[in-house]
């Protein structure tokens, strides 16, 4: 455990320093995945299919804000669907067009959910989404959670129905929109994973905000269970077909995944380094402000102590002679009279030595008075 | 001269001013009632766009349907039908526009008065400054 708590120590100081790098990075990686995926799921366009459009297209996104990314794929998607059919291209555009004239100019920091959401469903991991929103969004994610797998489930129905949108490629335009529209409406599988979902992420929200210990564990564990519970009785009462190992696999997968992102991820404060500009009537001043580090990385520091020593002037007091001592709770502590403490007791103990210096200072005037 | 204790509270708050500062500012300089009222403007013509795209396609879906029977159907009870639907749906959306606005505005104001003490502070150390 100090290892891992040392490690994400490690991380933070390594994103403090170089958050300039490591933000475009990952937003490099985000939108290559996702384009990437959208080309192999969809992929009917066949000049977008290449790889050096791919990683042009990414390299720009990895420069822009985050939600240009989404735009970026949803245009990628809709010129697929265009290529596939007019009439899929249009239902979507118009759901996609839909979506963000009325939700996301409220929550435009949930966009990335939309995103993310399909992109996880292709991963065979989605269940990572309820979750994870659960614990750092509120209820209200629900409609970018809902929407990211509508849109999913949307790209779904409209690839397996491909040899029905050529067929009717003589020119039934309402017949392609009406087997587009009809596999969203009718598509129980779909309607019973929203509805897993929302459950799941409410449920996490309440339990992540309930004041018992490891709340946030409970939390992961119990959205996880419920979230398998619902897909069964949904696959029981409505027959979706969906199959149940999968959903029991990836929701254990994606337990691990949420728990190892609550470790390194939620309630880290990634502080990065600010590089700030301002002036006031005397000075331009170019600041770079780098955060410090508040918990240090043990140094192993070893003490040794003459036995012949210890047994003259200790002899009841046994245990170890060397120990280490540091800053984090996880420290291991031993029964020792040599131990070493760093960090913030130092200045404790300086403290206290300085009021005892202080309360005899006073004791020397009151003697003196 | 360079003053440590001021250079570290501008470097504070043109953190703030770059990052979640940007919007809260510009919301700021509205009153509550003009800041409310211009977002809930937006929110109409927002809606409207959306629902004419619904209503859109709902026709193109029943198209057929829809010119077969465009001769027998009462036009006038076609329309009211729309506008109350328009209607109705409008008020939900502009209620939850207005609460979201309503909480945007409370959240920015108090994120701003943090904002404000430190300008206060920044000028009381200018002015201890030039009485030296």
């Amino acid at each position: 455990m100090t290892n891992l708590l040392v490690l994400k120590e490690r991380l933070k100081n390594f994103y403090g320093r170089n958050e300039i790098y490591i933000t475009p990075a990952l937003k490099f990686i985000l939108a290559f995945i996702s384009l990437l995926l959208i080309n192999s799921k969809l992929g009917y366009m066949s000049r977008l299919n290449h790889l050096a459009i791919v990683m042009i297209i990414s390299l720009m996104c990895s420069f822009l804000p985050i939600n240009i990314i989404i735009v970026i794929a949803a245009v990628f998607s809709l010129m697929h669907l265009y290529a596939l059919s007019l009439e899929s291209a249009a239902v979507v555009l118009v759901i996609f067009l839909v979506l963000f004239v009325l939700y996301f100019r409220f929550s435009p920091k949930d966009t990335v959910v939309v995103l993310l959401t399909p992109v996880l469903f292709m991963l065979n991991i989605p269940y990572v989404i309820p979750i994870t929103m659960g614990l750092i969004g509120t209820p209200a994610s629900i409609v970018s959670v809902s929407s990211g797998v509508a849109i999913y489930y949307i790209f779904d129905h409209i690839t397996t129905g491909v040899a029905t949108l050529n067929a009717s490629e003589s020119g039934d335009a309402v017949a392609k929109f009406r087997f587009v529209i009809d596999g969203i409406l009718d598509n129980k599988t779909m309607i019973v994973t929203i509805a897993a979902f929302a459950v799941t992420l409410v449920l996490v929200y309440f339990i992540r905000r309930m004041s018992v210990d490891y709340s946030w564990t409970l939390a992961i564990v119990a959205g996880g269970m419920v979230n398998v519970v619902i897909l069964l009785i949904g696959d029981l009462v409505f027959d979706t077909n969906s199959s149940v190992l999968a959903a029991i696999f990836g929701t254990v997968v994606s337990i691990g995944l949420v728990m190892v992102l609550q470790f390194f991820v939620f309630n880290v404060d990634y502080s990065r380094t600010e590089r700030v500009q301002f002036e006031d009537d005397e000075y331009y001043y170019y600041v770079k402000a780098v955060p410090k580090i508040a918990l240090s990385t043990p140094e192993k520091r070893v003490k040794k102590i003459n036995p012949q020593r210890t047994e003259s002037n200790g002899a009841q007091r046994t245990g170890t002679n060397t120990s280490q001592r540091t800053g984090t709770n996880t420290s291991q502590r031993t029964g020792t009279n040599t131990s070493q403490r760093t960090g913030t007791n130092t200045s404790q103990s300086a403290g206290s030595m300085r009021t005892t210096s202080n309360i005899t200072r006073r004791e020397d005037i009151l003697s003196k008075k | 001269m360079l003053n440590e204790d001021r250079i570290i509270l501008m470097t504070h708050m043109a953190s703030y001013e770059e990052n979640e500062g940007r919007k809260n500012v510009a919301i700021g300089s509205y009153f509550r009632g003009d800041y409310i009222g211009l977002q809930l403007l937006k929110s109409v013509i927002n809606f409207t766009v959306a629902f004419v795209l619904v209503v859109t396609l709902v026709i193109f879906y029943d198209f057929g349907t829809f010119m077969q029977d465009i001769y027998k159907t009462d036009l006038m009870e076609l329309g009211k039908m729309l506008i109350k639907t328009y209607l109705a749906s409008m008020v939900v959306y502009i209620t939850i526009s207005y609460l979201v606005y309503f909480y945007k505005y409370n959240q920015a104001k108090i994120s701003l008065k943090n904002y404000y003490n430190r300008l206060k502070q920044l000028s009381y150390l200018y002015e201890e400054e030039s009485r030296k």
